[in-house]
């Protein structure tokens, strides 16, 4: 946006001008266009923020905390002789070769197999002992304690801050790549978002027996631990891990002090009701003759699981023990006081109470504002604290070894750090998935993920997604169900079909997970805004109506009187920047509890402020940011916007349009769109969709083949022409778009995103008719001409992989200069592997390789050794038979341990043919059923002929309206020239196109206003009957194909043990004649065709005998 | 009823000729005629097109198969096509497409030296033959600056090379659509619009506009003078009966009356630029005509005869 140009300006109209007038011309909006906001929102925090800021905040803050926590290391020997960790700080991602370090890129690191990993560094403070006693402490600087997987585009990464042309010189990065994943061996990997419920927090629920419980937990640093009360027939019992029985919670009060009944009653309400609830525990308190606090903690004596090891001395005092330090945990118990658990605890036996009174006051565990979201950052950091850990128990040991014996040189402690078990560990856990950490009772798998990279779109959604903690077999419906808290933070589209269907989620496209904040100014904060402190009040006060707890974390910080003007006035030291911007308040009236929460993992999602239903964004806001002169960050220092999670939302009314707005209003959204995620925001107008359909396309748009990334691929020779190294990827399966568009019908997230720079598929021209009966079941009948011009070509690569193998007695593999004479060694070069630009097909020799008949037994000189010591292993390439491949690159690298790798990628472009699949961006997938000439195909009056025919059938039970307004703004949009937009609910901010305008456009450029046209056959010439639904429609390949299925044999191999044919397709099996096949032939009665089959085709075998 | 023929006499106005298009009015036949001549001019007529590439070099971003592609849909000026020789009959070279008579050879040779990205266009095809060369557009309006102009191959950044041999050979459209000459051909029925006057006399001249402006195309205006609806241009109808619907909301249905003229069709044909649209026009004839030739004179023709009775004799006089 430039200034404003004087209108008689006498220069060529530019065309920033002509988009003005666009601009000018376009109907009134809502009072501001808040649209622009949006991308701001995601220059700053780009796409997968959530990792990032996770990972950075481990860098940052994490991993000094961890080491803060451990710093020292003393020898248990001469307890003076110890190493202390200063600081620690992760260096710039680098490997050491020959001893000289070496920046490393990811791209490096991709193509090579390697760990994109920096050194962790620490500054060290040790003990160094000459040998006569004398010990002199000194100093170190940056000693590296191992290596850690860096995440791409976080703070440590070569990658942070660069703009696109750097990127491009910085070793091939595509700069729409998100980044958020780590590069380990050469594989990218993601750590998935993990949805787990909330630490630290009470919540009630209903178990088998229909008995209600309610269980805290507890999380600190020092215990993990589930305490859960329960009521059972009426009397309550605390169930706890650690006592072999349940027991009766006025026992655990008694045994915490708490020896008055009375003040228990008052702790939970003096009102009758509750009292009555409390009644039958009190009495089988008095039954079992527990009175005092000492009868109390000796009937838990009794009660404690005997552990098997332990001293006798540490057995005395076991239950206030567990009391003290797994009971609750996350309360803490200062100098032996009590006090602040049993408040506790009466605030969970109210809550009961009131949930026997009320159902409505039952927590909802799928509610989002009790779940927690783990990101890569919490894992890494969970893992690098036990790894850190291990390391110092090790580093004790062997120096207690090395103390123990009789020295005679002196001892440098700092020599002894081990440096690969942090690193093999970072490396191994995230290369498996494998999260095993025994210190924390972890042991989950699949954690990270290899990320797909099957389309842009694809490894997206990889990065948003959410795994749940459940096990998926469990075949209720509740959790899966779509969650109104949902609303802005989790995508209601993208979820996968089948067993995972709703417990796997995507994130949606404002959503900011948080990390941990600091308490401790949040608590002094608190008090001097009038919170009076617990331990100043009476049991009596705890519940006394008309003032509310308020809690921070979970943790009960005391009473307040007026909770509103608390809450507001702690807002508005939010607002001002004075407290964290992501810390939530929030006013529960029900449970007349103020909820503070700045712990990690809350969903959050930035909304406009709006005072008394007006919007403090004003139109001077906008036109500054557009301008440059504001940034989203600026918004929200000045408390314009600010971030609610899912607890706070509910303090809120939100309007969806600022027009919308009541005088109650106190936000505004910014953009309804937001309420979806990436994928689900490919969609053009979704919303007219039926829901299913949407969520179909979610899973097909990651199926749809076009461009990865700008480094995808490309031709091989670049490599030596150019002075540069140029690297490109070296995926093991690509499948490519020959000619991939960006879609007529565009969406405001598909421009955010950058689908229309990295598109998945083409703008085919749709007929809506019947054509020839090759269409039923959602096939479609594709135009030949239209296939022959390059419609839905697409290059398949794959990537084949040959090691040449170094063996123990000091032979190895030898690759041989090919005689030439074989038909099938053609495509070898005299190096002996296959030549770059080679036409290979099924059965060509890819690498002439040798190997030794001898690898074992004694050490032998490799090069002594005779030609007929070897044994010819050539790789063959196979392929269906008829089909020609072309070499496309071929890549030589050293593996880890110095075996020389050969990678080769094989190109293969496919047009499309009778059975491969197709689909819109609706949920409408199809296969292609036939191809016909262009001469048959009906073509308009004005020549235009339909690149494929689809079915009108799969309208009616579909309802994918939104298909249909695809076309029209498709078809007025290529009439008018200008690109129509579809983003969802975007009709009344302008970011969707109306029917009425499109069809008013359709209408100027002489079509018809319905989008129909008339149609001649072009087998007979003649007009058809109906008028035909025909414009473009955007159309995804996707990567199933016939040529990678079609599968059928005669005899064959045979299994081994059985005798009977093999099975699947790799392995040319046979087809197999199954449990139902067979009951149909028996009820048509054809016991010859079963006999033969079952019998005959699969079982027979002739043998000598004897 | 023997003996009879039903052989009609279609006439052929042409309205319009352009190099790479025309419009041609087609009379007094029927449907199957004019469709055969559409189908025809977009499937079998004649052209040349890059059929086999011989890459040497290419370090250019796209792969082999994909320049291929992309040298296969230029279209070569195809003049000769139709006394070429289909390289799979020719004599003279058993086939394999080396010689003059079925197949012509190009070369291109490109390098980027420069710094800016180099476009390899059609333009630097070398032809054997000077009458088969990629297409030109003389007249493409002043889009691009002159050397700028040609189909874009891919483009070429520094030290990048192209450098292959090709051969063209003769085809026809029904094998790939790059030997289609035709880029648009198409035809429609001429409308014939009758305004029932009488009735247009009750209208007024609010309702009058109204049902002019129900067509989404310009068919119908109002004389200024005279205040009557008159046809202006019959054929920008599209059959779309808009103004019939709309008459019938004004509750004045046979107001105007549209009917399509069986037996008169408003062909349009555009070239892709490998032969001249007129030229497509008489190719197609000469294609149609060596096909009818094909059937009437083959012996199979004669012996079915019996089985065509009257159609047989039809063609024999024809």
């Amino acid at each position: 946006m430039g200034l404003p140009r004087p209108t008689d300006s006498q220069e060529e109209p530019t065309v920033d001008q002509l988009i003005d007038k666009q601009k000018l011309a376009a109907p009134i909006k809502s009072a501001v266009d808040k649209f622009q906001l949006l991308p701001e929102f995601l220059k700053v925090r780009g796409l997968v923020k959530q990792h990032l800021d996770s990972f950075n905040y481990f860098v940052n803050v994490g991993i000094k905390k961890i080491v803060a926590a451990n710093d020292r290391i003393e020898s248990a020997i001469d307890p003076s002789i110890y190493l202390r960790f200063l600081d620690v700080r992760i260096g710039k991602p680098s490997v050491m070769v020959d001893g000289v370090s070496e920046e490393l890129k990811p791209h490096t690191c991709r193509l090579s197999d390697k760990t994109y990993a920096a050194p962790i560094l620490v500054d060290i403070e040790y003990i160094q002992d000459e040998r006569h006693g004398i010990k002199r402490k000194l100093t170190k600087a940056d000693v590296q304690i191992g290596r850690m997987p860096v995440m791409l585009r976080s703070r440590c990464c070569v990658l942070y801050g660069k703009d696109e042309a750097e990127l491009a010189k910085l070793g091939c990065e595509c700069p729409l790549d998100p980044g958020g994943y780590f590069v380990v061996k050469g594989t990218e990997k993601v750590i998935l978002i993990q949805e787990q419920l909330s630490k630290n927090r009470i919540i009630l629920d209903t178990d088998k027996k229909g008995n209600i419980n309610a269980s805290v937990m507890s999380s600190t640093e020092a215990t993990k631990s589930k305490t859960v009360i329960q009521m059972e027939k009426e009397k309550i019992y605390l169930c706890l891990n650690q006592f072999v029985k349940k027991i009766p919670i006025m026992v655990v009060m008694k045994a915490m002090g708490m020896e008055s009944d009375q003040e228990v009653v008052q702790m939970v309400g003096r009102n009758p009701q509750y009292a009555a609830f409390l009644l039958p525990s009190i009495e089988e308190c008095a039954s079992q003759g527990v009175f005092t606090q000492q009868q109390a903690l000796d009937y838990l004596e009794t009660k404690t699981k005997k552990s098997t090891f332990g001293s006798p001395s540490e057995k005395e005092n076991r239950a206030l023990a567990i009391l003290r330090d797994i009971f609750i945990a996350n309360v803490p118990v200062k100098r032996n006081n009590f006090r602040p658990k049993c408040l506790y605890v009466a605030v969970m036996l109210r809550r009961m109470m009131e949930a026997l009174l009320n159902k409505d006051a039952m927590d909802d565990k799928d509610y989002v504002g009790n779940k927690r979201l783990e990101l890569s950052g919490q894992l890494i950091s969970l893992l690098f604290e036990d790894l850190f850990k291990t390391m110092i128990t090790d580093v004790q040991k062997l120096v207690d070894n090395i103390l123990d014996k009789k020295r005679s040189s002196r001892f440098d402690f700092s020599q002894h750090i081990v440096r690969d078990s942090i690193t093999n560990g970072l490396e191994r856990t995230l290369s498996t998935g494998n999260w095993d950490v025994k210190r924390f009772r972890m042991h989950r798998k699949g954690i990270s993920q290899v990320l797909a990279r099957l389309s842009f779109i694809g490894s997206f959604g990889h990065t948003t997604r959410i795994q749940p903690q459940f096990e998926k077999s469990r075949k209720v419906s509740g959790p899966r169900a779509l969650q109104p808290s949902q609303w802005g933070m989790l995508c209601p589209c993208d979820t996968p079909e089948g067993e995972a269907c709703g417990l796997v989620k995507n994130l949606a496209l404002m959503t900011h997970v948080t990390t941990d904040e600091e308490e401790s100014p949040l608590i002094t904060m608190s008090y001097c805004l009038g919170v009076e402190d617990l331990e100043l009040l009476s049991a009596e006060e705890l519940h006394t109506p008309n003032s509310f707890l308020v809690i921070l974390n979970g943790l009960i910080l005391g009473k307040h009187r007026r909770p509103q003007h608390f809450a507001d006035a702690m807002r508005k030291l939010r607002r001002a920047g004075k407290i964290g911007e992501f810390v939530s308040i929030f006013v529960n009236e029900k449970q007349s509890a103020v909820y503070i929460a700045s712990d990690g993992g809350r969903v959050c999602r930035p909304l406009v402020i709006a005072d008394k239903g007006v919007s403090r964004i004003k139109e001077h806001h906008m036109k500054e940011l557009m301008d440059g002169a504001r940034t989203f960050d600026d918004f929200l220092r000045e408390g314009l916007i600010e971030y609610l999670d899912v607890n706070e939302e509910n303090n809120a009314l939100i309007a969806l349009y600022e027009g919308e707005a009541t005088p109650e209003t106190t936000h505004i959204e910014i953009e309804p769109f937001t309420i979806l995620g990436v994928v689900a925001g490919l969609i053009p107008y979704p919303h007219h969709n039926q829901s299913p359909r949407n969520t179909y396309q979610c899973a097909m748009g990651k199926q749809a083949m076009g461009n990865i990334a700008y480094n995808q691929a490309s031709s091989f020779s670049s490599l030596h022409l150019i002075g540069s190294v140029l690297l490109w990827r070296m995926d093991s399966l690509l499948y490519l778009l020959v000619y991939p568009q960006r879609p007529l019908l565009t969406t405001r997230t598909i421009e955010l995103v950058g689908y229309d720079k990295l598109g998945a598929g083409q703008n085919a021209t749709v007929a809506v008719m019947s054509y020839s009966g090759y269409d039923i079941e959602d096939a479609i009948v594709m135009n030949k001409a239209s296939l022959d011009r390059g419609f839905g070509r697409c290059i398949v690569m794959k990537k084949y992989a040959a090691v040449n193998q170094k063996y123990e007695n000091g032979t190895e593999d030898r690759i041989l200069r090919p005689q030439k004479t074989e038909e099938r060694e053609r495509v070898l070069d005299d190096d002996g592997l296959a030549a770059p630009g080679q036409i290979i097909r099924n059965g060509d020799v890819y690498v002439n390789k040798e190997c030794p008949i001898e690898t074992r037994g004694p050490l032998k000189s490799a090069a002594a050794l005779a030609d007929t010591r070897y044994r010819p292993t050539k790789v063959t390439y196979k392929y269906p038979e008829g089909e020609s491949c072309v070499v496309d690159r071929v890549a030589i690298y050293p593996d880890r341990n110095n075996n020389t790798c050969f990678n080769f990628v094989i190109r293969h472009t496919r047009r499309p043919e009778v059975g491969d699949k197709f689909s819109s961006r609706h949920g409408q997938k199809g296969v292609c059923g036939t191809i016909i000439q262009q001469e048959d195909f009906p073509f308009s009056e004005r020549g235009i002929c339909p690149d494929l025919i689809m079915n009108p059938h799969g309208f009616p039970s579909r309802m994918t309206v939104g298909k249909m307004i695809e076309l029209l703004g498709g078809k007025a949009g290529v009439s008018c020239g200008r690109f129509h937009y579809g983003s969802a609910f975007g009709e009344p901010s302008g970011h969707a196109d109306r029917v009425e305008a499109i069809s008013e456009t359709l209408v100027n450029n002489g079509f018809s206003y319905n989008g129909k046209d008339l149609i001649y056959s072009g087998i007979t010439g003649s007009p058809l009957q109906a008028y035909i639904f025909m414009g473009p429609i955007y159309y995804q390949k996707l990567k199933h194909m016939v040529l990678d299925k079609m599968h059928a044999r005669g005899n064959g191999p045979r299994v081994l043990i059985t005798r009977q044919p093999t099975e699947g397709r790799a392995k040319s099996g046979g087809l197999r004649v199954g449990e139902m096949e067979r009951d149909c032939l028996i009820a048509y009665g054809a016991s010859m065709l079963i006999y033969e089959r079952l019998m005959l085709s699969s079982d027979p075998f002739v043998v000598q005998v004897a | 009823m023997e003996g009879v023929s039903y052989q009609r006499f279609p006439k052929i106005k042409i309205r319009e000729v352009k190099d790479e298009c025309m419009k041609f009015e087609l009379r007094n036949t029927d449907a199957s005629i004019a469709n055969a001549l559409r189908r025809v001019m977009i499937a079998e007529v004649p052209t040349m097109a890059i059929d086999l590439v011989e890459i040497e070099v290419n370090s250019s971003v796209l792969n082999d198969e994909f320049i291929a592609h992309r040298l296969g849909l230029i279209p070569l000026t195809s003049e000769r096509a139709m006394s070429m020789r289909f390289s799979r009959d020719c004599d003279a070279c058993d086939g394999d497409g080396q010689c003059e008579y079925c197949s012509v050879e190009f070369r291109l040779s490109a390098k980027c030296l420069g710094d800016q990205t180099l476009d390899v266009t059609s333009k630097d095809l070398y032809s054997s033959d000077h009458s088969v060369v990629p297409v030109d557009f003389p007249d493409s309006t002043g889009y691009d600056s002159p050397e700028q102009r040609g189909i874009v191959i891919v483009k070429l950044r520094r030290g990048q090379e192209l450098r292959l041999r090709a051969i063209a050979r003769k085809g026809i459209g029904k094998d790939h659509a790059k030997w289609s000459p035709a880029a648009t051909v198409t035809f429609m029925y001429e409308p014939e619009i009758h305004i029932n006057e009488d009735m247009m006399e009750t209208l007024s001249l609010e309702e009058k506009q109204s049902l002019v402006d129900s067509s989404p195309t310009k068919v119908f205006d109002i004389d200024p003078n005279t205040q009557k609806v008159v046809v202006v241009d019959a054929e920008a109808y599209t059959y779309d009966d808009e103004v019939l619907k709309k008459a019938e909301a004004m509750g004045k249905p046979g107001i105007i009356d549209i009917r399509a003229k069986e037996d008169s069709f408003i062909f349009t044909v555009e070239s892709t630029g490998a032969i001249k649209a007129s030229q497509l026009l008489l190719n197609a004839i000469d294609v149609l005509k060596q096909k009818l030739d094909a059937v009437r004179l083959s012996d199979d023709t004669v012996d079915a005869d019996d089985q065509f009775g009257e159609l047989g004799a039809h063609m024999r006089v024809g």
